[in-house]
């Protein structure tokens, strides 16, 4: 079941329209950090059960994020929601151990249903 | 209309987020055309002067003795112009980037016809998806001019005057991008006048409506 849910971007708008898309009937409690290095900190620190991270961020971008919690982490269900939709960026991130990639701007379908997603994986 | 209020730091906000979901657009549509991998970065809006605009730019590029610079034109409700800026030589490192799909093939000319012809094509693929993204997201729709290209001038040379002759402000969002492959960096300047700016405010407004 998710509970804990780590939203990794800069720009506090894009963090803003994500967390409207997220299902307001269950009470998750939100963590979130403006880069990828403050993300991996913070992963570190809460243990979420679900991190949506940014890829196209200052200080550290959002795949060497990814591949360091991955290391960390093994089991992290990190779910890359971005606007770089360029075929080699989406391979590079599933190779690093994105669990799911979701193009960017959110909706509250393709939100849910990466949630979903990730509540069957957590089982 | 002064700089400060002419959007807000939210609004800024709002119209970074589109323009970086636009060039993620822009980027992978030209990676289907040619085999390439855009390195984006984070957007930045400014607030300009127009005619302040010459200055900026001259300094953006101290590091450049020349330039090239594709332009294009929009009109929608959004409107203004679109400037692609690279290092002089850029054009020519594109080329063979064309050059190594195998099923690009050339007429014999020049090579600075090809050059130029090289960069309008790429200006007009990432100009055409960038702002096209930000017309769909906005609900707009817009045309465009047919792509220029001015070769190897120094920015305050080849600026386009009717970019400069008004007391108006500009909003200026400028994208850096890396051709990974050639090391070729790109400015994508899109400067829009006060015409566009209240249509801009409310569309921004009636964006993020969804998200509330």
């Amino acid at each position: 079941m998710i509970n804990v849910i780590l939203i990794v971007d800069d720009s506090p708008i894009s963090r803003k329209m994500l967390k409207s898309c997220i299902p307001k009937d269950r009470e998750y409690v939100f963590h979130e950090a403006g880069d990828g290095l403050a993300g991996l900190e913070l992963y570190k620190k809460k243990q979420p059960d679900v991190t949506f991270m940014d890829l196209t961020m200052p200080v550290m971008d959002g795949a060497t994020a990814l591949g360091e919690i991955i290391k960390y982490d093994k089991h992290a269900l990190v779910i890359v929601l971005t606007a770089d939709v360029q075929v080699k960026s989406i391979t590079r991130v599933v190779e690093l151990g994105a669990f799911l990639v979701v193009k960017k701007p959110p909706t509250k379908e393709s939100i849910q249903e990466a949630l979903l997603k990730a509540e069957e994986k957590i089982g | 209309m002064d700089n400060i209020t002419l959007i807000s730091d939210e609004e800024k906000d709002i119209l970074q987020e589109i323009m970086n979901i636009a060039f993620g657009q822009a980027a992978a549509d030209l990676a289907e055309v040619i085999n390439i991998f855009v390195v984006l970065s984070v957007p930045d809006i400014k607030i300009l002067k127009a005619v302040d605009l010459p200055e900026y730019i001259r300094e953006e590029f101290n590091e450049l003795s020349h330039i090239s610079i594709v332009e294009q034109n929009f009109w929608g409700e959004f409107k203004g112009n679109a400037l692609l800026i690279f290092p002089a030589g850029a054009g020519k490192e594109l080329i063979s980037l064309l050059g190594d799909g195998g099923e690009l093939t050339f007429e014999p000319q020049s090579s600075d016809i090809l050059e130029s012809e090289t960069l309008m094509e790429v200006g007009n693929i990432l100009i055409g998806a960038c702002v096209g993204k930000i017309a769909e997201l906005l609900k707009d729709v817009v045309t465009y001019s047919p792509p220029r290209v001015i070769i190897e001038n120094h920015p305050n040379a080849s600026m386009p005057k009717s970019l400069f002759n008004s007391s108006d402000s500009a909003i200026l969002l400028k994208t850096v991008f890396c051709f990974n492959e050639r090391d070729v960096n790109g400015f994508l300047f899109l400067i829009t006048n006060e015409d566009s700016v209240i249509w801009l405010k409310k569309a921004l407004d009636d964006f993020m409506e969804q998200y509330e």
